[in-house]
């Protein structure tokens, strides 16, 4: 895992209280929703709105990519890294 | 210009959409019931009223997981679905929007739709793990949108955009029903994200009202972003805490007004927080105390309906909410048994035993999310998630979901909410470390 994933990671379990779960236990390629971690769409709202308060950029679904933006950690972490302006 | 079902790449003036609904209409198949699942907005609406002109039944399951529409298929043999791809179901006909025709020809006004046709059947998840059907004739549907129309004041003026889905009662009274019967706009997209939000609003014109849930007002206020004029906000699906309720007004520069209603019923009252917490009843609809109970009628149902909520009566047309009956959970604007849910899980194959409770303040935490105490030897946390996900909504999956040997159960089988919350802190100390490693 990359540094940034492991910061991603990180940031995804403060942001939905994933009390059970540490960074290792996510992998970069797996499933963040449903089969992976189990998250639903309003974590996905809590998650976009950590990475907008810390990367500096508001992530939107008018492009349709959202489903690929969220489909595993590595897919999020690019588009931060794509994306970010802090 | 923006017409009256409009985003980004849609314009549908009235007579154009007519046009397009008779021309799905005609292509739908034969059969009595349409299980419609089309997640974008202008494909849901075009199908409900596609449906009505062929004098089929629309099912709205209460929710997406497989299990929730498995059931409802197996209950109504002779139904088809309508949606976009990725719900398929077996053993009955799949149509895809993507089949159906994108041009027609305009038709100035629609066929009649019988008043006492059962426009849609809306399934609630009831206490004991079976569906239940909530049958709407046509006219309460139309009687609906003309008391929303009376109370929030929706015209032709008037640009709806919202960020609730279609197939439940508040999103189909406000985003499809009062459209329909009243002439307001209705942008086509569900936008998500704050920043959808937004541009949706931006990019609608006159005055603007946003549809929507104290989840996404959070979200909105959060995020930090300028917001176009906006007339109004209408907020439902869970309470909104007064700090949220005072920010949004703040940020989003407009009144916050909610609805209150049931599947049952449909929307009833609305209240505007900063002004009264008091609930007003729509017109035609009256309450009465019953012992505990609260009841409500109106003209336009069948019968009176018992709320699920503790009710204070204030008097016939006004009321105070004190909370919600134990069984019943509000969780991101979705309800659910609690009962129905732990007979849910304790009926998954492999599990010995196994309790989901709510620990924190449903009605005050706009995240709280259930907790799960498992006893299934051999099988992992994710496994019985993921069979779990198969049955029930994902705002319900219970997290954290912990292994444990035996439930603490007393002496006479019950586990007492305090034994629960013990157990809680105690995992949730065992597993700290491990997080740290």
């Amino acid at each position: 895992m990359s540094p940034l994933e492991q910061e991603v990671a990180q940031l995804i379990i403060d942001a939905v209280n994933l009390e059970d779960v540490s960074v290792d236990d996510i992998e970069a390629e797996a499933a963040l929703f449903r089969d992976g971690l189990g998250l639903d769409s309003i974590d996905a709202l809590e998650i976009s709105l950590a990475v907008s308060q810390r990367y500096g950029f508001q992530i939107k679904a008018d492009d349709e990519n959202n489903q690929h933006i969220f489909a595993s950690l590595r897919a999020l972490s690019q588009h931060i890294a794509a994306n970010r302006t802090k | 210009m923006s017409h009256w079902l409009y985003d980004n790449k849609l314009n549908l003036d009235r007579t154009s959409f007519n046009g397009l609904v008779q021309a799905w209409a005609d292509h739908l198949p034969d059969l009595p019931y349409m299980m419609l699942l089309a997640e974008q907005r202008h494909h849901f609406i075009l199908g409900f009223v596609a449906a009505q002109l062929r004098g089929q039944t629309v099912l709205l399951p209460s929710n997406r997981s497989a299990g929730a529409l498995t059931e409802v298929a197996a209950d109504y043999p002779d139904c088809y679905s309508l949606g976009e791809a990725a719900n398929t179901i077996d053993g009955i006909q799949t149509i895809h929007c993507a089949q159906l025709p994108t041009h027609a020809s305009t038709l100035a006004q629609l066929p009649p739709i019988s008043d006492t046709h059962t426009a849609a059947l809306v399934f609630t998840s009831g206490s004991t793990g079976k569906p239940q059907a909530n049958p709407k004739p046509w006219h309460s549907l139309v009687t609906g949108a003309h008391l929303a129309q009376q109370r929030f004041g929706f015209s032709s003026e008037h640009s709806i955009v919202a960020t609730v889905p279609p197939q439940h009662m508040y999103g189909l009274e406000t985003t499809v029903m009062v459209p329909l019967i009243s002439g307001a706009r209705i942008h086509a997209g569900r936008p998500f994200f704050p920043a959808d939000i937004a541009n949706a609003l931006a990019n609608s014109e006159g005055q603007r009202v946003l549809i929507t849930t104290p989840i996404h007002l959070r979200a909105c206020v959060a995020a930090g972003l300028e917001w176009p004029q906006l007339e109004q906000i209408i907020c439902a699906t869970a309470p909104l805490p007064a700090e949220l309720l005072t920010a949004a007004e703040q940020c989003l520069r407009a009144p916050i007004r909610e609805i209150y209603g049931c599947t049952e019923a449909g929307s009833l009252a609305s209240r505007q927080p900063a002004t009264s917490l008091d609930w007003q009843l729509y017109d035609s609809f009256s309450i009465r105390q019953q012992h505990d109970d609260a009841i409500i009628d109106a003209p336009h149902l069948d019968a009176p309906v018992t709320l699920s909520d503790v009710i204070d009566v204030i008097d016939e047309h006004s009321f105070r909410l004190k909370g919600r009956k134990s069984d019943l959970l509000n969780i991101a604007g979705k309800r659910a048994s609690l009962s129905d849910l732990n007979l849910k899980l304790n009926a998954l194959e492999g599990i010995e035993d196994a309790v989901i409770f709510m620990p924190d303040d449903d009605t005050q935490n706009t995240r709280a999310r259930l907790a799960a105490f498992v006893v299934a030897p051999g099988m992992t946390a994710t496994q019985i998630q993921t069979a779990l996900s198969q049955q029930i909504d994902a705002a319900f999956l219970p997290r954290p979901l912990y292994l444990v040997e035996r439930l603490p159960r007393n002496e006479t089988g019950k586990l007492p909410r305090q034994a629960l919350l013990d157990l809680l802190t105690q995992r949730g100390k065992d597993t700290q470390p491990a997080t740290d490693a």
